[in-house]
């Protein structure tokens, strides 16, 4: 998935304490279609419905549960059979081919063959969209019959499977939805759910799908409702107006685990936030200016203001857990060692940075809060830092063009180290903005991405991720975690952290109410 | 009504089509001047230059920017919009969509303010510098310097979570369910009511202070007329006009969208479609709820210049 097409958890200012903490269950009405569907409040609303255009974090809420892929991951993301029951790779790993699941429908009844796949990739690929980089080692699919898909590589692909499968913009999508001009707002897909409807600005409705390969939903459809502000989704959470919220207030996690009404999980995530330096731009082309800030940074002093200690911090990008974590704890806040690295630059006659231009944006509150204590700890070092905040348009075109000094972003919904590293650190990489460039980088992501030995492939990419980090291309700040609370009348429901939100083994027991 | 009437309507409509014109013409030269492109947005970082220009091209953002202004001069006319760049959606569909849920919290919003404010307005200048002229004075002080998020919060808090009275959040169509609506409108009602009756209020009472102080007024005291019909068919009424004029600006913004309330109860206003167009710099969009808002604002002046003339006969039509 691309970067944070999503608002993680906005910290509002929301200081109202104990007025709330009683609820007295009433469910509101519902409208006669949407009785006994579970209620979900999400922070905002999805632009538009096509799992192929679509970036934001919103829409693949919804989507999730409306479309599939040919296989997908599972809690411990490990790619699994979806419409594909079962796949082999020739000797030569060029060529893989897929079983198709036998009797599955689209939700208009339209039978699912090899065609749709090949469709869906073809749509993807010709037409430039989001994903084409996904493809990038495809040379060739096609469909032999109706329930075979072949698809042929230029070189070997071992994370081939999480391309096709890691998030649902690699979905796949019926043609007649496309080629009517309906799957921006109606779309057709395979998924436990099928879209009914929505109502702009407030909600979506989907029913269950009851020829669901996978087993018929338990719950008779999912409500998404659209609410941004946490505090007024925790409220509805608690008066019994909604079933399961992702938008709570990271500052009353605390209080809320102590609170037996209430399911809330804290679940780490594969998510990041990092800072990354301007290389393009003196002085921060010097390797030790940068290990100097990122040395001068408390990164457990940010992890607290932006997340209320909710987050792990972390030097690399993977978190602790996952099998392609590598622990490293080079970096320490240490104003004494970034300042004597600095006065190595001096003493080299090379120039030590005054000033630093941090660009932040306010569609994204975390980048303005670690800002602020980012200037603070600067200082000492003799570096004033001018916060400029911007909305984030304006921050696109400005990373774009290269006019920043530093910038705090996050990255998320990556599986596979390959969507880690390559394109933020290759020097052909799409993402490269602070335009890191290291010829050792650069051989191992290229041989990770084509080595199918498993303990070797790690070894790559744990070599490559130590170089990324002792160079500070990216100075790493901390995994967010993904933060939901639901009803004790929802069960069947677990929360994943790749962020997708599966509804579709959910039970819902309303007791007596409604 | 009167062929003069009848002229000063139709003089007025062809000027708010001129208006109009005026603020197509703005709109459109500030979004495509405003830094941010909307396909780059559109992308994120998944970003490479073919994408970029199938988007571009899909937007009809490829063309020369007169073309595309008058391109869209020429479908406004007939009622079309266009097409959002974010959802796909035609924009004039959504436009009527989300006007019923901003028109219900403007009307219940100003009824409530109106309620409060003028009653309020009037008892305080009646009874300036006594006590009750200063608890309504420092009540309403009050109510215009309380952020209307925190209010709204602090309602949800109180009828919501704690007395369980009524929903947290959310609309209902008046005419699918009219019990739902009410029951869901109150509060953010309540919110943009009473923060524009702590405003009104105070321009009520500086009104009715102003005109009791007329000479007329005091001629009707002194020739003998009851104090309910020297306030009523005095000073009230002659207050009235610039009490209307205030009435009319609260309206007209609360239509414009009152954002933070929408956002605190999660309703689907105006205010929230605008701020994400403008986030996505969804062209299309904005450009359409812009020239929306600028009409409703031309509309609720010319019922307000009509109603100037109802309640004041020495005020004319032309």
């Amino acid at each position: 998935m691309g970067k944070l097409g999503a608002i993680l958890a906005v910290c509002a200012l929301t200081l109202f304490g104990p007025l709330s903490a009683c609820s007295t269950g009433e469910r509101v009405d519902l409208g006669e279609d949407a009785s006994g569907n579970l209620v979900a409040a999400i922070a905002g609303e999805p632009d538009q419905l096509d799992p192929h255009k679509t970036t934001a974090y919103f829409s693949f809420e919804v989507l999730e549960n409306v479309f599939d892929t040919l296989v997908q991951p599972d809690a411990n993301l490990e790619m699994r059979p979806a419409l594909a029951q079962s796949w082999e790779v020739s000797p030569d790993q060029l060529t893989w081919t897929f079983h198709l699941r036998k009797g599955v429908t689209f939700h208009d009844g339209t039978p699912f063959t090899g065609n749709d796949v090949v469709y869906s990739y073809r749509r993807i690929i010709d037409g430039q969209l989001a994903n084409v980089d996904k493809f990038s080692a495809v040379t060739d699919i096609r469909a032999p019959d109706d329930s075979t898909v072949v698809i042929r590589v230029k070189q070997p692909t071992p994370n081939l499977l999480t391309n096709l499968g890691g998030f649902k913009g690699m979905a796949i999508v019926e043609r007649k939805n496309v080629e009517d001009g309906q799957i921006a707002t109606h779309p057709i897909g395979t998924g436990p759910f099928a879209f009914q409807g929505s109502k702009s600005g407030d909600s979506i409705a989907l029913r269950a799908n009851p020829n669901y390969w996978a087993g018929a939903p338990k719950v008779s459809g999912v409500t998404f409702r659209f609410i941004s502000e946490p505090s007024t989704a925790l409220s509805a959470l608690q008066a019994g107006e909604v079933d399961w919220t992702d938008s709570v207030p990271p500052q009353r996690v605390s209080q809320l685990k102590d609170d037996d009404s209430i399911n809330l999980t804290v679940t780490p995530s594969n998510d990041y936030w990092y800072l990354a330096l301007n290389e393009a731009r003196p002085p921060w082309n010097d390797v030790r200016v940068r290990q100097a800030i990122a040395y001068g940074i408390d990164r457990d002093a940010i992890v607290q203001a932006t997340s209320y200690g909710t987050a792990a911090a972390n030097q690399l990008a993977i978190p602790k857990g996952n099998p392609w974590y590598v622990p490293y704890e080079t970096y320490r806040y240490d104003l004494d060692k970034a300042k004597s690295l600095l006065r190595e630059v001096q003493a080299a006659g090379r120039p030590t940075p005054r000033n630093l231009d941090m660009l932040v944006t306010s569609e994204y509150p975390e980048t303005v809060t670690a800002a602020q204590i980012i200037a603070d700890n600067l200082a000492p070092l003799g570096i004033t830092v001018n916060i400029r905040t911007v909305d984030f348009a304006t921050w696109l075109d400005e990373q774009n063009s290269g006019n920043f000094d530093m910038l705090m972003m996050g990255w998320l919904g990556n599986i596979d180290p390959d969507d880690f590293y390559y394109a933020q650190h290759h020097s052909g990489g799409t993402s490269n903005a602070q335009k890191y460039s290291n010829p050792d980088v650069d051989r191992l992501l290229d041989a990770g991405r084509v080595e199918t030995n498993r303990d070797a492939r790690a070894d790559d990419y744990a070599k490559a991720a130590r170089l990324i980090a002792d160079q500070a291309s990216y100075i790493y700040l901390y995994n967010p975690s993904v933060i939901q609370a639901w009803t004790k009348n929802l069960s069947g429901y677990e929360p994943r952290r790749d962020g997708a939100i599966r509804f579709g083994t959910a039970t819902l027991t309303r007791d007596g109410t409604q | 009504v009167t062929a003069a009437t009848m002229r000063f309507l139709a003089r007025r409509l062809l000027y708010s089509l001129v208006v109009l014109l005026g603020v197509l013409v703005v709109v459109f030269a500030i979004v495509h001047l405003v830094p941010g492109d909307p396909v780059r947005i559109a992308l994120g970082t998944r970003y490479t230059p073919g994408a970029y220009d199938a988007l571009r091209a899909a937007s009809g953002l490829d063309k020369p920017v007169l073309q595309q202004f008058f391109g869209y001069v020429g479908s406004a006319f007939t009622g079309d919009l266009g097409v959002s760049f974010r959802t796909g959606d035609p924009v004039t569909a959504t436009l009527l969509e989300r006007l019923p849920a901003t028109i219900s919290l403007a009307f219940v919003g100003i009824v409530i303010a109106a309620v409060i404010a003028l009653p309020a307005g009037i008892w305080s200048a009646l009874h300036e510098g006594r006590l009750s002229d200063a608890i309504v004075r420092v009540t309403s002080q009050f109510g215009v310097s309380i952020p209307d998020f925190w209010m709204g919060i602090l309602l949800i808090a109180l009828f919501s979570t704690t007395l369980g009275w009524l929903p947290t959040s959310g609309y209902r169509p008046l005419f699918d369910d009219p019990g739902g609506w009410l029951r869901h409108v109150i509060l953010p009602g309540l919110t943009v009511g009473l923060v524009a009756a702590a405003i009104m209020t105070r321009y009520v009472r500086s009104a009715v202070l102003e005109v009791a102080a007329m000479g007329y007024v005091r001629t009707a005291k002194s020739k003998g007329l009851s104090p309910r019909v020297v306030t009523f068919r005095h000073t009230v009424r002659n207050a009235l006009v610039p009490v209307l004029t205030i009435t009319g600006i609260q309206l007209a913004t609360i239509l414009g969208g009152v954002i933070v309330v929408e956002v605190v109860f999660a309703w689907p206003g105006l205010g929230r479609l605008v701020y994400n167009a403008v986030a996505a710099r969804d062209y299309p969009l904005i450009q359409g709820a812009v020239l929306l808002i600028a009409a409703l604002f031309l509309l609720i002046n010319l019922v307000v210049d009509v109603l100037y003339a109802v309640v004041d006969p020495r005020i004319r039509l032309s």
